[in-house]
């Protein structure tokens, strides 16, 4: 067999930041695999330093439009520790309540795209469908339907009303009867099965060896979860089951992004009916004392880290922000080896990259010294065409 | 036993094993440890508290400019608790020893130090940069507190907010 | 105008192809761009249709603060599309840099580097603002053809 390296760089038509993965491939199975990021870097926690912590809100909220909440959240958890500061009940819940909301448009984001790398295309337009529901509950509480800004050094902006409960309750009990039938088909639909089980395989000691956080890691049995860990915000008071699979495979990152909405409906009811009375926000001091701390937070995709130290003025010393899926796409190479071309799309998709694109995919056959380019349009198609041949169609559905 | 039983059983343990090279220790709060070692201790360090005590998670490496001395704040996990780890090197000639040994998933933390402090890492087996564009200036270092970015471009009209 | 022409900038008006580049945004307008070709804004009744290859684009769609990275990236996809082509930078940081506007690894703004045509601002854009946009652009483009 001939040996190939495919570069696959950054263009995708649906969404997805650049990012390249360069392939070494032995006929259709990858024998080799290493990923370089970099496309994205924007210089951010430089940025941060010349910003003063209210703007560094703003700031950190951009650099994920996706899971803009879990950031700030995050970051303002560091400030508040390091301003001494006594956030209100009411505050932490309904923090909570948006992180929650957030995890449901998050997931349903990821099962729709999961369905277009398949070719499913009828489940990227249901889900997306049903996803403008939650942003819908977003933008009346927030104002907006991406970068909600509801956070403040001390609390939140904007209070919940009843009026607003009521709506949101009625969208949960929606989502909660379509989710049924995400479950049945993640679980029961042959043809998805087809698609997800066995293929990009993360064993459950590699994934802890090499750092895998989020449901990337918990579909390897690993019994990792911020909220349960260490729970912050509200979690301590909720009741919800941490959702673990054992198939190691992409199969099992479906199912636990799937369940996972099941226990958020939940979580977002018991949350809105404990709602405790009280104000939205402390003041806090524009200076913040000298010191150093560090929060984590479970964002849709993993474990979300920040680090703030600062130094007795208004601005920050130094702000580190490290993403899950800078934890998650070292498993990526491991996951892409011994699987075949056909799969690329699937395995990258199912980490739930927040930084995942390609580019041109150049093919370099040393055998025939032929070069093919292939983009990830061509290599998403290949892999659709090579499952039709085994009957996997999902034209059909 | 203070309420810090679990911190304070962590902070034993290590100054048992490692005595006087550990220096600042602090239990900031529940679930919040922080102290200094040497650079040079630093693998050993990783390896002691990845199989002897449990912490198998390295969230992160976090650089730091401290003025006379640039260095870098290891944080790791048990999943419960956070351990922070300072290391200091002198700015005229940093040097950190590699963790990958002990955290394979260490490579892009590594890498940021080298390209955002200018930290060389030892033993950090070679590969492209990360997360410097192409082709961005080898011998600048962006996070440091004296770098401005007219010292890399120095064509383009000053930026309207600049870290001072 | 020749017939051949008239139905040509037909064609062109009535089914727009689009070609989405992402240069290092958060992703916030890009959610909001697939956003529009989802049943509730559906741009696909247009005649709109997201396409993976710069060659069949006749609209690229750009969102985020040009990273330096992606200046060759972007200048290259731009001359791959072939004539007459539009840009729609999307969103505050194709517009102008945004909130990173002054960072090291941000050029500002898509029109340093290639040619803009119209601009749709927003943090993050609304669907509604897309297909406003691209409305606009349409609108602007046969009146230019009328002259």
């Amino acid at each position: 067999m001939s040996k190939m390296t495919i570069p696959l760089g950054p263009q995708h038509p649906a969404l997805k930041e650049p990012v390249n993965f360069t392939l070494v491939l032995e006929g259709e199975q990858i024998t080799g695999s290493t990923v370089n990021l970099g496309y994205n870097h924007r210089g951010v926690e430089k940025a941060a330093e010349a910003r003063t912590f209210l703007q560094d809100i703003y700031l950190i909220e951009r650099v994920c439009g996706i899971c803009s909440h879990s950031h700030t959240t995050c970051y303002i958890t560091c400030v508040e520790e390091l301003a001494k500061a006594l956030v209100p009940e009411r505050a932490l819940a309904i923090r909570t309540l948006v992180a929650e909301l957030e995890r449901v448009h998050s997931h349903l984001l990821w099962l729709g795209i999961a369905g277009y790398e398949m070719g499913f295309e009828t489940l990227f337009m249901y889900s997306w469908r049903d996803r403008e529901q939650v942003l819908d509950c977003l933008e009346m509480v927030s104002g907006n339907r991406v970068h909600y800004g509801i956070n403040t050094i001390g609390g939140v902006r904007r209070d919940i009303t009843a009026e607003q409960k009521k709506i949101i309750l009625s969208k949960i009990s929606y989502l909660e009867e379509r989710t049924k039938y995400y479950v049945k088909l993640g679980t029961e639909e042959p043809t998805v099965l087809a698609r997800t089980q066995k293929v990009g395989m993360l064993p459950h000691d590699v994934a802890l060896e090499r750092g895998a956080v989020g449901p990337t890691a918990r579909a390897s049995a690993v019994k990792r979860d911020v909220r349960k860990d260490e729970p912050y915000l509200i979690y301590d008071k909720l009741d919800f089951n941490l959702i673990t699979h054992d198939t190691n495979d992409v199969f099992g990152r479906l199912v636990v992004r799937v369940l996972e909405l099941v226990e958020s409906y939940k979580m977002i009811r018991q949350i809105l009916n404990y709602l405790p009375e009280g104000p939205i926000a402390v003041k806090v001091p524009a200076k913040i004392a000298p010191g150093e701390a560090v929060s984590r937070y479970e964002a849709p995709r993993g474990e979300d880290f920040h680090y703030v130290k600062a130094n007795g003025t208004d601005k920050p010393e130094r702000v580190k922000v490290r993403a899950p899926t800078m934890a998650n796409y070292q498993s990526v190479a491991y996951m892409l080896d011994g699987g075949y071309l056909a799969d690329v799309p699937m395995v990258i998709a199912a980490i739930d990259p927040c930084m995942s694109c390609t580019d041109r995919a150049m093919v370099y056959d040393r055998k025939t010294d032929k070069i093919n380019i292939y983009g990830w349009d061509d290599l998403r198609k290949h892999g659709i065409e090579y499952y039709k041949k085994r009957g996997i169609d999902f034209s059909k559905m | 036993m203070s309420e810090f039983e679990k911190e304070e059983k962590i902070k034993t343990q290590l100054e048992a094993k490692f005595g006087a090279v550990i220096t600042e220790m602090t239990i900031q709060r529940k679930n919040r440890v922080w102290f200094e070692i040497p650079a040079d201790r630093i693998p050993e360090l990783m390896k002691f508290m990845k199989t002897e005590m449990g912490h198998t998670h390295l969230a992160t490496i976090t650089g730091f400019d401290g003025g006379e001395n640039l260095g870098a704040n290891y944080h790791i996990t048990d999943t419960h608790g956070m351990i922070t780890v300072r290391a200091k090197t002198p700015r005229a000639n940093p040097h950190l020893p590699t963790v990958t040994g002990v955290f394979p998933g260490a490579v892009p933390y590594e890498r940021e130090l080298e390209d955002l402090f200018g930290i060389k890492i030892d033993g950090l087996a070679p590969g492209r940069r990360y997360p410097l564009p192409d082709d961005f200036p080898a011998d600048q270092h962006p996070l440091r507190k004296d770098w401005k970015t007219s010292d890399a471009y120095p064509d383009e009209a000053p930026a309207k907010q600049e870290a001072a | 105008m020749k017939i051949k022409d008239k139905i040509i900038l037909w064609s062109r008006l009535k089914s727009p192809w689009i070609l989405h580049f992402n240069t290092g945004a958060c992703n916030g307008c890009d959610i909001e761009i697939v956003d529009a070709l989802t049943p509730k804004y559906d741009l696909e009744r247009f005649g709109v249709v997201l396409k993976p290859t710069p060659r069949h684009a006749d609209i690229m769609v750009v969102s985020g603060p040009l990273t330096r990275q992606q200046v060759k990236r972007i200048k290259r996809i731009y001359e791959q599309m072939p004539e007459p082509k539009f840009v729609m930078a999307v969103g505050t940081c194709a517009c102008s840099g945004g909130v990173f506007d002054g960072c090291y690894s941000v050029v500002s703004g898509i029109d340093k580097v290639i040619p803009v045509s119209i601009y749709i601002p927003g943090c993050p854009v609304r669907p509604e603002a897309v297909i406003d946009g691209a409305v606009k652009l349409l609108g602007a483009l046969e009146a230019s053809s009328k002259k």
